[in-house]
């Protein structure tokens, strides 16, 4: 008796050690590339570090710096702006294309294909195509435009085009994504529900608003907030095609970031920015949960 | 067996990753000396370099350019902070240097007895004294300068009827409203008054606003006692010029890779030190006729124009075993024979007074009249602040100065105000 309790005993103990070694891995990856970077950064946000020198403590000299910091408001502002732009085209076109593609279309799986192309090519390549495109003098965009008789348009040089020129570049950029997230809701839902409303005389688009729109509420959610969280991770695209101008009306928060750590070597104001924009974000995607979830569930 | 591989490996392995404290293998009694990248200084130091290695076999140097980075102050900075320093370099910016000096990365130079003798030698105490460092002391030896000033087209002033260089604001923009004009009566303008580079980055405002900030203010400083001090009548004049510059359309707009100034598409040409000249030489069209001028001031500011100098310095690192020695060096290198061969390689002036005056350096003059303005200049120059935060700085001055001059989102109080205002935020956070 005692002899197969202890035999059980030695086989439990077998199996956790197995769970603990299969574990290991990721509970390292972790500690590495997830705790320690964490801990890191916010130790750094009470600190001036500059690389070179050793650690110095400032109290809350960083977080003052950003109440103070006109730059910081300034790149917040462009990235709900961007956002503002991005998200609701965003959400109509992918949301439009996947009805579209849901019907029974000749060469559908084509379509798909080449819908969710721009998503697995490198962000740098098409920032650098579009830039391209958007060029002021031998750009395609205007070369068109002034083929029809029309002025040229200063895509990426006039800071109130800016903004909305990248915003334009990136929906085309991740809308096959966000294609494929509304396709797998749309097949989730019943046939049955399309086939009761239209025998009660529904019309398509009665159809669309009360049974599919409702129906893709996680969907949309999903959707809303993954493309929120891309709007605020903005960085591609205005680093390479505007360097944050004109009159710095496309610097994002990363950018900045980005700009204040490796540019002025400001490693603790950017970790108090870091976390400052987590924060930005934990706000809006909560706001957007309960405004979502509300008006459409 | 096995094992034996794997202590064979590791022996490999270990001796590898050992260097000395410079980062690369080398005899002990060797010092390291980086030089910049361009050919002609290059050449510079090979030469010397042999001579000095012939003259002194105690003392033997090995010479190389700096390592390739993103800029030589980030190399530097990296290679203060791992350690890895040469034991001198030639191509210090004094921008970067309080960076250098806080994280200890430099000998300080008026340690060395003869450091001041050696530097009177070459220029007046009031002239050293603008290269001390906020602590007192001197960690650079000054080199060489290249005072920024005005190249303009003599044909196409004299074609619009004008017999002189703008020496003034109002004389700048009336030569604007003659030479910007459409050349071949398409309707469209194909000539402009100037050229700049419209990129807003911190640097590019150094050749363009500072220098005609330090015109406008007989030499005044940006930041003093760490607080900005910019925000003066000078200020606002530089950014009221180039406000309408731009409004009047006398700066051409259009970013080409093209030089302007060459294709005789811009008539003024205000940002280019002595380096520039046997580039343009070496590139012109037979027809360019061009001249050089001191940098446009106010109608009314009196004395000579002041410029920015763009120095470039020498210092030793205190990972050098042999200071002593690499001191030694850097007083041969300034010597006033040597001086004269940086001066004819690389057409860069050596930091010495009098230069024009010396018979040593007449005949290189005689030989290139161009280069007889930038030399007078030199004594009116002016270096940069000694601020470690002297990148933001201009960072903000260059965001300000888009949007006042290049955009007219600001006016020039306001823009001035706010680049003052960040410049402060900046220089709180310590």
């Amino acid at each position: 008796m005692n002899q197969s309790r202890r035999r059980q005993r030695k086989a439990r103990r077998r199996v956790e050690a197995i769970g603990y070694l299969m574990s290991f891995p990721y509970v390292l990856h972790f500690l590495v590339f997830g705790a320690y970077p964490l801990a890191f950064a916010f130790i750094l946000i009470f600190h001036r570090w500059n690389i070179y020198l050793p650690m110095k403590w400032i109290g809350l000299g960083n977080i003052r710096f950003l109440i103070h910091d006109a730059l910081i408001w300034k790149a917040l502002w462009n990235t709900f702006y961007f956002v503002l732009i991005h998200v609701p085209s965003q959400l109509v076109v992918a949301l439009a294309f996947a009805a579209l593609l849901n019907r029974h279309l000749r060469g559908r799986t084509l379509f798909r294909a080449i819908y969710f192309m721009p998503v697995v090519v490198s962000g740098v390549v098409i920032t650098i195509l579009w830039q391209q495109l958007y060029a002021q003098d031998t750009g395609l965009l205007n070369r068109a435009l002034t083929a029809i008789g029309l002025p040229r348009i200063p895509w990426l040089t006039d800071y109130r085009l800016a903004m909305p020129s990248i915003a334009l570049m990136a929906t085309w950029k991740n809308v096959g994504l966000y294609i494929v997230l509304f396709l797998v809701g749309l097949q989730s839902i019943p046939r049955s529900l399309y086939e009761a409303a239209a025998l009660d005389g529904a019309s398509e688009w009665k159809q669309f608003w009360h049974i599919t729109l409702p129906m893709l509420n996680p969907t949309i959610l999903l959707v809303l907030i993954l493309s929120t969280i891309g709007g605020f991770s903005l960085f591609v695209e205005p680093y390479i095609m505007t360097g944050g101008g004109p009159a710095n009306s496309t610097l994002s928060g990363v950018l900045y970031l980005y700009k204040q750590a490796f540019f002025f070597n400001r490693m603790g104001y950017a970790a108090t920015i870091g976390f400052f924009w987590a924060m930005m974000i934990f706000v809006v995607v909560l706001v957007q949960r309960k405004v979502v979830e509300r008006d459409v569930g | 067996m096995r094992l034996g591989w794997l202590i064979l490996i590791a022996v490999v392995l270990i001796a590898g990753c050992t260097t000395d404290r410079t980062g690369m293998p080398r005899a002990d009694d060797h010092l390291t000396y980086w030089t910049s990248t361009n050919p002609q200084e290059m050449a510079f130091a090979r030469l010397i370099v042999a001579e000095w290695n012939r003259q002194h076999p105690e003392a033997p140097i090995d010479w190389e350019p700096i390592p390739a980075g993103v800029s030589s102050e980030e190399v530097l900075l990296a290679a203060i902070a791992s350690r890895t320093t040469p034991d001198l370099c030639s191509n210090i910016w004094p921008g970067a240097l309080e960076q250098y000096i806080e994280a200890r990365g430099l000998v300080r130079l008026d340690d060395f007895s003869d450091f001041f003798s050696v530097m009177r030698r070459r220029m007046p105490d009031e002239m050293l004294s603008r290269f001390r460092s906020r602590d007192g002391h001197y960690y650079q030896v000054p080199w060489k300068t290249n005072p920024i000033m005005m190249l303009y087209n003599v044909r196409m002033f004299r074609e619009a009827g004008i017999d002189h260089p703008p020496r003034t604001y109002a004389e700048l923009l009336a030569a604007g409203a003659r030479l910007t004009r459409d050349r071949d009566g398409d309707g469209e303008i194909d000539q402009w008054l100037m050229g700049i580079d419209l990129q807003p980055v911190w640097y590019k405002r150094m050749f363009d606003f500072y220098p005609f900030y330090l015109a406008a203010s007989q030499g005044q400083p940006l930041i003093a006692d760490h607080r900005p001090v910019f925000e003066n009548r000078a200020a606002v004049e530089v950014f009221r010029l180039f406000r309408e510059l731009f409004r009047r359309g006398y700066v051409i707009r259009s970013m080409s890779y093209s030089d302007p100034f060459l294709l005789e598409r811009v008539a003024i040409k205000p940002n280019v030190g002595p380096w520039s000249i046997a580039d343009i030489e070496r590139k012109r069209p037979g027809q360019l006729e061009y001249d050089v001028a001191p940098i446009p001031r106010p109608d009314d500011v009196p004395g000579p124009s002041i410029t920015y100098g763009d120095y470039k310095n020498i210092v030793i690192f205190s990972t050098s075993r042999r200071p002593r020695a690499a001191w030694q060096f850097i007083t041969f290198m300034i010597s006033k024979r040597n001086d004269l061969r940086l001066l004819e390689m690389t057409e860069q002036l050596p930091i010495r007074q009098p230069l024009l005056a010396d018979p040593l350096f007449g005949g290189f003059f005689r030989r290139q009249p161009k280069l007889i303005p930038f030399a007078r200049q030199a004594f009116h120059t002016r270096g940069t602040d000694a601020v470690p935060e002297l990148k933001e700085i201009f960072d903000a001055i260059a965001q300000e100065f888009e949007a006042c001059a290049l955009l007219g989102l600001k006016s020039p109080e306001q823009a001035v105000h706010d680049a003052a205002r960040r410049s402060r935020l900046i220089l709180s956070l310590r």
